[in-house]
């Protein structure tokens, strides 16, 4: 019974969205808000709540097999620890953020196909996180794609159109690359499927022939599933789909999608291919100095920007990133502050959007320089962006500053460890005085520094991310008039006829938006607070898996 | 020395600690006082000022904050409670919501950001180096590691942490953010700024000095390098300074580097195998002595700007005559603070200077037994050694030449005359000069006896009197208080006890005096103050006067000279202009080439398949030239046509004979019939329902065959 239930988080919301889908083509366009919404909810409570009951009762070893499409490829549900990291963080943020849309999308036509690709990608992201093997992955991260893409179409603008064909573009042919791993990694697997296995699944006997082409497949998808958690330089479809209504670009474009694109690299780095055949290599470098790159190039242009939503996007592509490095240190504390990143940071950001949110529906106001003196008018708002923009500095005793912390910390012991290896192996090959000796060499030298410079990196931005957070919650913060008066640069982006002419109705949005918003705050506090039972729970994964 | 734990496991990721002994008992017993006269002093003082709740909710949260950095036992806890200290205690600084106090609380801010980033670098290096933050087990990890080659890696864990501690602490060059944060914020807050909250960072300093890098002569020698420079350019700004708090705040840098100077001998004299108490009890003892200084004299700040919302030394001159009480607690801070015997500033200026003073002592002796060539005796022969040791070319040298210590004692006394100098500058231009503007002197006369109310007045009187008490009887006071606190420094109890009063010791207080005295005869009375146009109501503008004027050179300010435009405008130019030119042309110069390349493919592509299909179509595949179907209503003719016959010959054999034409045809009829036939047989045909019968069809012949071969067999 309850290896049927496995695959029902995934095929109710897309049983239900289509559903949706058929009744408003066929003319009930005039069905009251209230019923629509009495729908979605209910389909999504019910799905959130199959999905918790299942990550605290299903077996480890249960196996839903859904079809099979040909001999070992088949499509299967399973709930191991990761995926239930996953599972209870998108079934707690969707309802609430299904809660906000409501509010949020009250003024906008075809409501109806709204929100039946929103609980479509519910569906789709619940796939992503039972999913049992690669290919079952592979299968939704394609159908996530096609999910979304119509929402970030949906304004119908021409930016709107120009966004979404690049953001498919970008999707499609990233998820090519990750094909070709996939096939790789079912060629060489040792137990003829791709079913996920902690500590990977290859056949390291096979594997080592054919070392380096595996190596190059990993990094190609690695890359290719790259696009959603977006790794530079795959990164330019995220700022522009921020063109989407808020709702969706804060759950989809900072939660779902690409917390997708870093689950799957999570699956395909320690479930698949595995750290032992992965640690010390090139391609352990050369993707970790993507997620270096990837940091410091977001949160420098997240300061660059003045929009504030792309601005929130840019801090996203650093986040995710945040991620990657920390997965890409190849060990069991890695893989834990990967995890414990990804959930933190889905509420640091989906609350940081949704404020965002909030501003834009009840001031129509999208730029930072926008915002003087708002939080006056909006204290409660502006209060969970305070929490939500102290944990993303990594200032304690939020959030953040744990889960950087830990990636720090995985971050040194990796330069420890790999310092003194690729050291030895160096001096191996100079002892052995091999003709190709150089290569190696020099690839030991950079482990060994890499991640000691991935915590300057990570400083760095840290750096950044106070400045391009703080400036808009002091901005906020401080009445316009005061500012206009400040000899310093700090007035460089006001306009001269900005005045505060701010809507005067302006307030605090209704209760379905500051519900979510206050629950992420306290989350985000709770959990920076205590959040022990979590991390060892991570940390058991890590140790598992590694 | 009795001690109390407190573990809160897995908070905040690692856990707290939080230890209540000596040192940390005294401190908390510092903030207690301090937050009570402050709060008790608030009362009055936001008295006028909206947005309460906000200033006594911060208020209090910092108190917890600063009460957890004092408590902390391992270096975690520190820096969690250092954070959400330097959080809350910005809002103090942007509480006006002036411009000024917007720009200072952005410095303040950038300072405590920076700072706690770079301090966290350090905290991740130190943990992985040593494998523990706990205080206590610091210093013997330390010695593991640094005996596993690990000296230059603890140097740097060191470096960052000093950094990151003296940015709080005001260590130059990073004490930017006082001189402007204290003018701003309410003078109760700013007396716990400066009085308190610096010392957090000296707590760090001290944990890093003392116990990390403890005996380690290379970086005692750092610290007191720049314990002088901090002292000496603090006194001077605060020489300089006409603006009341900014003077004070500049005194607090100073102080700071007294503080600091003292530290860093503890460490250079543990390194010599000394008793490193004298220094450590001359730091400790400074600290606290600052603590109670500045609350005090900020809260006479406080009581001059809550009557007159000015700091300006030429408005405020003569506010204090006629307000005696006013008059005693300033002049007991400020003796304090300026070291005169018979107050307690004497009695740790007196230790951290004797502890300078020994330390010369010693290199001397070092330099005469290895001039002398014989191996001199005991201290001297382990300096030799530590020399040695540290050796690092000319620091080692200039560490252990008398000449550099000689020169140190210098610099210290002679801060300590610009220190009366400053503090008498204050003192006569409130309290005895008269103001320039009479009208303005009349109004302050009269507020008399009426500037502060009783609770405010016990919150200033109660420190106040402390000084001269601690400063009369050091024996059961300061001693007491430097045996707690010396465990801290892990400096043990010392072995002979100093006589404060003797008169080797008073003579380093009188020479310091004597400089203050000449520093303030010559140079603030000749050379700052001037000729200058009298402002006020009372004043025809015409009038000249002497007043106070500010020489100091504006442009001669390290944040607006390096900080901001190094942080502000170079470092993001930089990288958004590398950022902006990867986004352009690195990554989408790639993207445009594919796809332009890629067109032109597809284009050839398309040319060629389409050369191919024609050629295809020319040749090979050339269409059948068909006929034009025309006998698709051949059968309904001549069907209809023997219709017609029939009916004409049906007609014929009833004699009625008429004219073809006017018998109606069958044929028209016969051929529209025949054609829709034709055209729905098509459609069956090509349709979806025939191909399924066909398809049933040929499922009965299967099962009907068999059937067949079933039956057959």
């Amino acid at each position: 019974m309850d290896q049927i239930l496995l695959a029902v988080p995934a095929l109710l919301p897309l049983a239900g969205g289509m559903g949706l889908l058929l009744a408003s083509r066929s003319g009930h366009r005039k069905a009251s808000y209230t019923k629509l919404k009495w729908y979605v909810m209910l389909i999504t409570v019910l799905n959130s709540l199959v999905l918790l009951w299942l990550v605290f009762h299903a077996g480890v070893q249960d196996h839903m097999v859904l079809f099979r499409l040909y001999g070992a490829l088949r499509v299967s549900f399973c709930l191991d620890g990761m995926g239930r990291v996953f599972a209870v963080l998108i079934s707690v943020l969707w309802p609430l953020a299904v809660l906000y849309s409501f509010e949020y999308m009250k003024e906008e036509d075809r409501k109806g196909t709204f929100f039946a690709y929103y609980l479509m990608t519910y569906g789709v992201t619940a796939g992503i996180a039972l999913a049992g093997n690669l290919i079952t992955l592979y299968l939704f991260y394609e159908m996530l794609t096609l999910a979304t893409f119509p929402l970030v179409l949906f304004p119908m603008t021409r930016e709107a159109v120009r966004a979404s064909r690049k953001y498919l573009y970008y999707s499609i042919g990233g998820a090519a690359f990750a094909f070709l791993g996939l096939v790789f990694v079912l060629t060489f697997s040792a137990i003829g499927s791709t079913d996920f296995r902690p500590g990977g699944m290859l056949d390291l006997a096979l594997a080592d022939s054919r070392k380096n082409t595996l190596l190059l497949m990993y990094v190609l998808a690695f890359f290719g599933f790259g696009v959603k958690a977006v790794v530079f330089p795959c990164h330019r479809w995220l700022p522009l789909a921020t063109v989407a209504p808020t709702p969706v670009t804060a759950l989809l474009h900072a939660v779902a999608v690409v917390k997708s694109g870093a689950f799957a690299i999570l699956r395909l780095t320690y479930f698949s291919f595995g750290t032992e055949f992965l640690a010390g290599t090139w391609a352990q470098w050369a993707v970790m100095a993507a997620a270096m790159v990837t940091i410091a190039y977001g949160s420098t242009m997240a300061v660059k920007e003045v929009h504030w939503k792309r601005r929130l996007a840019y801090s996203t592509t650093s986040n995710l990133s945040y991620i990657l490095l920390a997965a890409s240190m190849m060990s069991g504390h890695g893989l834990a502050a990967a995890l414990a990143h990804m959930v933190f940071h889905a509420f640091m950001k989906i609350c940081s959007f949704f404020c965002a949110g909030a501003v834009m529906h009840q001031t129509g106001k999208t730029h930072v320089y926008e915002l003087d003196g708002l939080a006056r008018k909006m204290p409660v708002t502006f209060g969970c962006l305070t929490v939500a923009s102290l944990s993303l500095v990594g200032i304690p005793p939020f959030a953040g500053f744990i889960s950087k912390w830990n990636i720090a910390g995985a971050a040194f012991a990796c330069g420890m460890t790999s310092g003194a290896v690729g050291g030895e192996a160096g001096v191996e090959v100079l002892t052995a005085g091999g003709g190709s000796g150089m290569l190696p060499q020099i690839l030991g030298g950079i482990g060994g520094i890499l991640p000691f410079a991935a915590v300057l990196v990570l400083l760095y931005s840290a750096l950044m991310t106070a400045v391009y957070m703080l400036t808009v919650l002091v901005r906020a913060y401080v009445p316009a008039k005061v500012r206009a008066h400040m000899p310093e640069q700090a007035q460089a982006h006001v306009p001269a006829a900005e005045e505060t002419a701010v809507g005067e109705a302006a307030g605090d949005p209704g209760w379905r938006m500051l519900v979510p918003l206050v629950v992420f705050a306290v989350v985000i506090l709770g959990l920076g607070l205590y959040s022990q039972p979590l991390l060892s729970f991570l940390m058991e994964i890590g140790g598992d898996a590694a | 020395m009795t001690q109390a734990d407190w573990y809160l496991p897995g908070f905040c990721g690692m856990g707290l600690h939080l230890r209540l002994d000596g040192f940390r008992l005294v401190y908390l017993g510092i903030g207690v006082l301090m937050w009570g006269c402050s709060g008790l002093f608030s009362r009055e003082y936001m008295a006028h000022y909206k947005r309460k709740l906000r200033y006594y909710g911060f208020f209090w949260a910092t108190f917890v904050a600063t009460a957890g950095v004092f408590l902390s036992a391992d270096l975690y806890t520190t820096f969690i409670f250092f954070e959400i200290m330097s959080l809350t205690s910005y809002v103090w600084v942007a509480f006006d919501e002036k411009p000024e106090s917007l720009e200072a609380a952005q410095t303040y801010l950038a300072v405590a950001v920076i700072g706690g980033m770079v301090m966290l670098m350090g905290l991740f290096l130190l943990s992985h180096l040593l494998g523990t933050l706990e205080i206590d087990r610091i210093p013997a990890a330390a010695a593991q590691a640094a005996a596993a080659g690990h000296q230059p890696e603890l140097y740097a864990a060191g470096g960052l942490l000093l950094f990151g501690f003296g940015a709080k602490a005001g260590c130059f060059p990073l004490h930017i953010w006082l001189p402007k944060a204290h003018p701003v914020a309410p003078a109760p807050a700013s007396a716990l700024l400066s009085g308190i909250l610096t010392k957090t960072g000296i707590f760090g300093i001290i944990v890093v000095s003392c116990g990390m890098l403890g005996g380690d002569r290379a970086w005692g020698f750092l610290v007191v390098c720049l314990g002088l420079v901090t002292m000496f350019l603090g006194a001077l700004l605060a020489v300089f300074s006409i603006n009341l708090k900014r003077t004070l705040a500049c005194s607090s840098v100073s102080q700071i580097g007294f503080i600091l100077t003292g530290i860093g001998m503890s460490c250079m004299l543990a390194s010599a195998g000394e008793n490193p108490s004298i220094a450590a009890r001359g730091a400790f003892l400074h600290m606290v002595n600052h603590s109670l200084f500045k609350l005090v004299l900020f809260l006479c700040a406080g009581a001059v700007y809550m009557n007159l919302h000015r700091l300006d030394l030429n408005e405020i001159r003569g506010f204090g005559r006629r307000k005696p009480l006013l008059a005693f607690c300033f002049l007991m801070g400020a003796l304090g603070l300026g070291g005169i015997p018979g107050w307690s500033g004497y009695v740790s200026k007196t230790l951290i200077h004797e502890s300078i003073v020994e330390y010369g002592e010693m290199a001397g002796g070092v330099e005469v037994a290895a001039a002398a060539g014989a191996g001199g005796a005991g201290a001297g022969a382990e300096m030799a050694a530590a020399a040695g040791a540290a050796g690092t070319g000319a620091w080692g040298g200039l560490a252990g030449s008398p000449g550099f210590w000689t020169v140190a004692e210098w610099i210290f006394l002679f801060t300590g005359g610009m220190t009366v100098a400053y503090m008498l500058k204050l003192f006569f231009a409130i309290f005895v000069e008269v103001n320039q503007d009479p009208v303005r002197q009349a109004e302050y006369d009269g507020m008399s006896g009426r500037y502060m109310k009783p609770a405010s007045t016990l919150a200033l009187v109660v420190p106040a009197v402390l000084v001269p008490v601690m400063g009369l009887f050091p024996g059961v006071t300061m001693n007491r208080l430097a045996d707690l606190g010396q465990g801290f420094f892990l400096a043990e109890g010392m072995e002979h006890g100093v006589h404060y009063f003797s008169l080797g010791n008073l003579k380093g207080g009188l020479v310091s005096v004597t400089i203050g005295g000449l520093v303030y005869g010559w140079v603030i009375r000749q050379w700052m103050m001037g000729k200058m146009p009298v402002a006020g109501e009372g004043a025809s503008g015409q009038e000249l006067s002497r007043g106070y004027l500010d020489r100091w050179p504006q442009a001669l300010d390290l944040e607006h000279l390096l900080y901001r435009p190094v942080l502000g405008r170079l470092l993001p130019g930089i990288w958004g202009a590398v950022c902006g030119f990867v986004d352009r042309y690195v990554v989408s110069a790639p993207v445009s080439l594919f796809l332009a390349v890629s067109a032109v493919v597809c284009r050839a592509m398309d040319q060629w398949a389409d050369g191919l299909i024609l050629l295809a179509r020319g040749t090979t595949h050339r269409q059948m030239r068909t006929k034009p179907r025309e006998h698709q209503d051949r059968l309904a003719r001549w069907l209809g046509q023997m219709m017609d016959r029939w009916l004409r010959f049906r007609l014929h054999l009833r004699g009625q004979d008429l004219p073809p034409d006017l018998l109606p045809s069958h044929v028209p009829g016969l051929v529209r019939l025949e054609q829709s036939i034709w055209r729905t047989g098509h459609l069956v045909e090509e349709s979806f329902s025939f191909g399924l019968m066909l398809f049933c069809l040929g499922l009965c012949l299967t099962l009907g065959y068999l059937l067949l071969e079933f039956v057959r067999i």
